[in-house]
C-alpha cells in the first residue's frame, strides 16, 4: 500500500480536530476524504503531507515512515499536493511555477522548464507559459496548482477541496483533468464536499464527522448510510405538534 | 534593459578618467560601487530570498574588524582579513541562521536588529577590537598591499571588480535552481516546501552567502578608510543603508543595489557636504522617508517602472487570452 496512516490524532490544544483516524490508500486508488465542513478532513490531509505534525499516530508512504518528516521530505519521496486556496507564485510567471515542481527531479533548470512546459499543456494551461501567474483567476490558479505539483513528478497527488469554487462546467472539467492524471498513473487523494465530484471519481471513500471515521465504503454505500447523513443533514427530531 | 548595458559598462569603466583631477569626484564613484557591493550582497537573502534582514552590519563589522585586528595584532596588510573575515562570517550567519531564519517576516528582522545591536555593544567592551575608540589601519603604506593610496582611482577599480565578480555570481544563481528555490520561498514557503524544496537550507544558504560578501564589503571599507569603530562597523544605520538601497533600486533584481546606491551615495555626501556634522541625525530622517515612499509607491523599486513600462503589452494580450478560455 502507499499510504499508511494508522490511528492518528491531531489535537489543538483540548480539542482533537482529528481522533485515532486510520486510512490506507492502495496505489493506484482514488480516494475520497469527505465530511461536513470542520470535520477534519483537511486536518487529517495536512496530517498526511506532513503540514501539520501529529500528535499521536504514525504515517508512512511507500514504505517509508514519514511520521517524522516535514512536508518538503514527504514531496521527495514522491507525495504531491495542492492547496484549498492556492498558493500560487504570484511573482512569478506560469511556467515558471510549473518549473518550481520540475526543478525537484530536473535540477538543471533548463530540462526543467522543458518538464514544465510538458505538464503544462497536459493540464491546459499550454497557452498561458509566459502570462504572469497573478493574472489567472481562481479555476486557472486550480489548476496550475495541479500543474506545479504533477511537474514534481509524484507517486500520489493530495487534492484539497481542487474544485471549491468552481462553476460547474469547471468543476466538470477538473474532474476529467484528474481522470486523465489518474490514468497517467498517478494515485489519488482528494477531499472535497462537492458529492458530485467525489461521486464521479472516488473509488472508495471516507466519511469523517467531528474529528472520527464514521464510514467508509463506494461512493454508493456511504451516500446510502444513516450515519452519513445524519451528520451532513442532522437528525430528523419527530416533535408532536410542530407546525413546520 | 539590455540597451542600457553597453553605454553603461563603457560609462561605468571610464568614469575615472572623466572625474580625473577632481578627487571629490573620483572619491564619489569609489563610494557608490563600494555601497553597491554591500548592498548586492544582502539582495542575495533580503531580495532573492525575500529574508529582510537589517542586522547585515554584522557581517560589514566583521570584514572591517578582521581587516584591521590582523593589522593591529599581527602586522599583516588588512587585506589579508578579508578572507578571515568572510570565514568568520559564514559560521556567524549559521550560527545566527539556524534559530532566526525559522521566523518569519518581521520577526526575522527584528531578530537580526537585536544580534547586531547586541554585537555593536559588545565590540565596544572588547579590549581586542580597540573599544569604543575603535582601531586604525597603516598610517603610512609599507607595502602595495596595504592598498593605501593618494587617490580613490584604484579603489574605484578594485571595488568595481569585486562588484562585477558578485553580481556574475548572482546572476549565475539566479538563473539556476537555487535562484528559482529562492524565489518560490520569497512568494510561498509552504508552497514551495510541498514542492520539494528544503526552504530551510536554501535561506540558510543565501544567508552564509550574503553575510561572507557583506564581510568582503566591510574589509574593503577598512582599506580605503582606514579606520573602524563600533559605529561605522555594527551600527544600525550600515544595515539600514543596505536595506534602502536595494529597496530603492528594486530588491531581488540583479541591478536593483546598483540603482540604489547610485542614487543614495551622492545624496548623502551632498548632505553631508552641505550639513556637515549636523546633517548626521538628518540622513536617518531621509532614509526613513524613502522607505516610507518605497514602501508605500514603489515596492518593487526604481527597475520596476521600467519593466512595467516593456512587459506591459505582452501581459495584456496574455491576460485577454485566460479570459477567453
Amino acid at each position: 500500500m502507499l499510504i499508511d496512516a494508522r490511528n492518528v490524532t491531531k489535537a489543538f490544544g483540548a480539542f482533537k480536530a482529528v481522533d485515532d483516524a486510520s486510512v490506507t490508500v492502495e496505489e493506484g486508488d482514488i480516494l475520497g476524504l469527505i465530511g461536513p465542513n470542520g470535520a477534519g478532513k483537511s486536518t487529517f490531509f495536512n496530517c498526511l503531507t506532513g503540514d501539520l505534525p501529529v500528535t499521536s499516530g504514525t504515517v508512512s508512504f511507500a514504505g517509508n515512515d514519514v511520521t517524522r518528516l516535514p512536508p518538503e521530505a514527504r514531496a521527495k519521496l514522491g507525495l504531491a499536493r495542492t492547496f484549498q486556496v492556492p498558493l500560487t507564485f504570484e511573482s512569478m510567471s506560469v511556467l515558471d511555477n510549473a518549473t518550481i515542481g520540475a526543478l525537484l527531479r530536473h535540477p538543471n533548470a533548463r530540462d526543467a522548464r522543458a518538464r514544465a512546459r510538458d505538464v503544462l499543456q497536459r493540464v491546459g494551461l499550454g497557452h498561458l507559459t509566459d502570462a504572469p501567474a497573478k493574472s489567472l483567476g481562481t479555476p486557472g490558479r486550480k489548476r496550475l496548482e495541479i500543474a506545479r505539483a504533477l511537474a514534481s513528478e509524484p507517486k500520489a497527488l493530495l487534492l484539497d477541496e481542487a474544485m471549491a469554487g468552481l462553476t460547474p462546467t469547471e468543476v466538470r472539467e477538473a474532474i476529467e483533468l484528474v481522470r486523465r492524471i489518474h490514468g497517467g498513473g498517478i494515485t489519488i487523494v482528494i477531499v472535497e464536499h462537492i458529492m458530485e465530484v467525489i461521486v464521479s471519481l472516488a473509488q472508495r471513500v471516507v466519511v469523517f464527522h467531528q474529528g472520527r471515521e464514521i464510514a467508509r465504503g463506494t461512493p454508493r454505500e456511504v451516500t446510502s448510510n444513516p450515519a452519513v447523513i445524519e451528520a451532513y443533514l442532522g437528525r430528523r427530531k419527530v416533535q408532536h405538534g410542530a407546525h413546520l | 534593459m539590455k540597451r542600457y548595458l553597453f553605454p553603461g559598462v563603457v560609462l561605468v569603466l571610464a568614469y575615472p578618467l572623466l572625474a580625473a583631477g577632481y578627487p571629490v569626484w573620483e572619491r564619489l564613484g569609489a563610494l557608490v560601487l563600494l555601497a553597491a557591493i554591500g548592498a548586492s550582497a544582502w539582495n542575495i537573502v533580503g531580495g532573492y530570498a525575500g529574508q529582510v534582514s537589517v542586522g547585515h552590519a554584522v557581517f560589514f563589522g566583521f570584514g572591517a574588524y578582521s581587516a584591521v585586528v590582523v593589522y593591529t595584532h599581527l602586522g599583516w596588510p588588512p587585506i589579508a582579513g578579508a578572507p578571515i573575515g568572510m570565514l568568520l562570517s559564514v559560521a556567524v550567519a549559521a550560527v545566527i541562521g539556524v534559530p532566526t531564519l525559522r521566523l518569519s517576516g518581521h520577526y526575522f528582522s527584528m531578530a537580526t536588529i537585536a544580534v547586531a545591536e547586541l554585537v555593536r555593544v559588545l565590540s565596544s567592551t572588547s579590549e581586542f577590537l580597540g573599544g569604543a575608540q575603535g582601531l586604525t589601519g597603516p598610517a603610512m603604506p609599507r607595502t602595495v598591499f596595504d592598498l593605501s593610496f593618494l587617490s580613490a582611482t584604484p579603489f574605484y577599480y578594485i571595488f568595481l571588480a569585486v562588484l562585477a565578480f558578485l553580481l556574475g555570481l548572482t546572476w549565475w544563481i539566479e538563473r539556476g535552481r537555487m535562484g528559482f528555490y529562492l524565489r518560490a520561498i520569497k512568494d510561498s514557503e509552504r508552497a514551495a516546501r510541498s514542492l520539494g524544496v528544503s526552504a530551510g537550507r536554501y535561506k540558510l544558504y543565501a544567508y552564509m552567502l550574503s553575510g561572507a560578501f557583506t564581510s568582503l564589503a566591510g574589509s574593503l571599507y577598512l582599506c580605503m578608510f582606514g579606520f573602524v569603530d563600533p559605529e561605522s562597523g555594527f551600527g544600525i544605520l550600515i544595515s539600514v543603508k543596505m536595506v534602502v538601497m536595494a529597496a530603492l533600486g528594486g530588491a531581488g533584481q540583479l541591478f536593483g543595489p546598483l540603482v540604489g546606491a547610485l542614487i543614495l551615495v551622492p545624496l548623502e555626501e551632498l548632505s553631508n557636504s552641505y550639513l556637515g556634522g549636523r546633517g548626521a541625525g538628518l540622513t536617518f530622517v531621509v532614509y526613513g522617508a524613502i522607505i516610507v515612499i518605497i514602501a508605500r509607491f514603489l515596492p518593487s523599486g526604481l527597475l520596476s517602472l521600467f519593466e512595467r513600462r516593456s512587459a506591459k503589452p505582452a501581459a495584456k494580450s496574455e491576460i485577454a487570452s485566460g479570459h477567453a478560455d
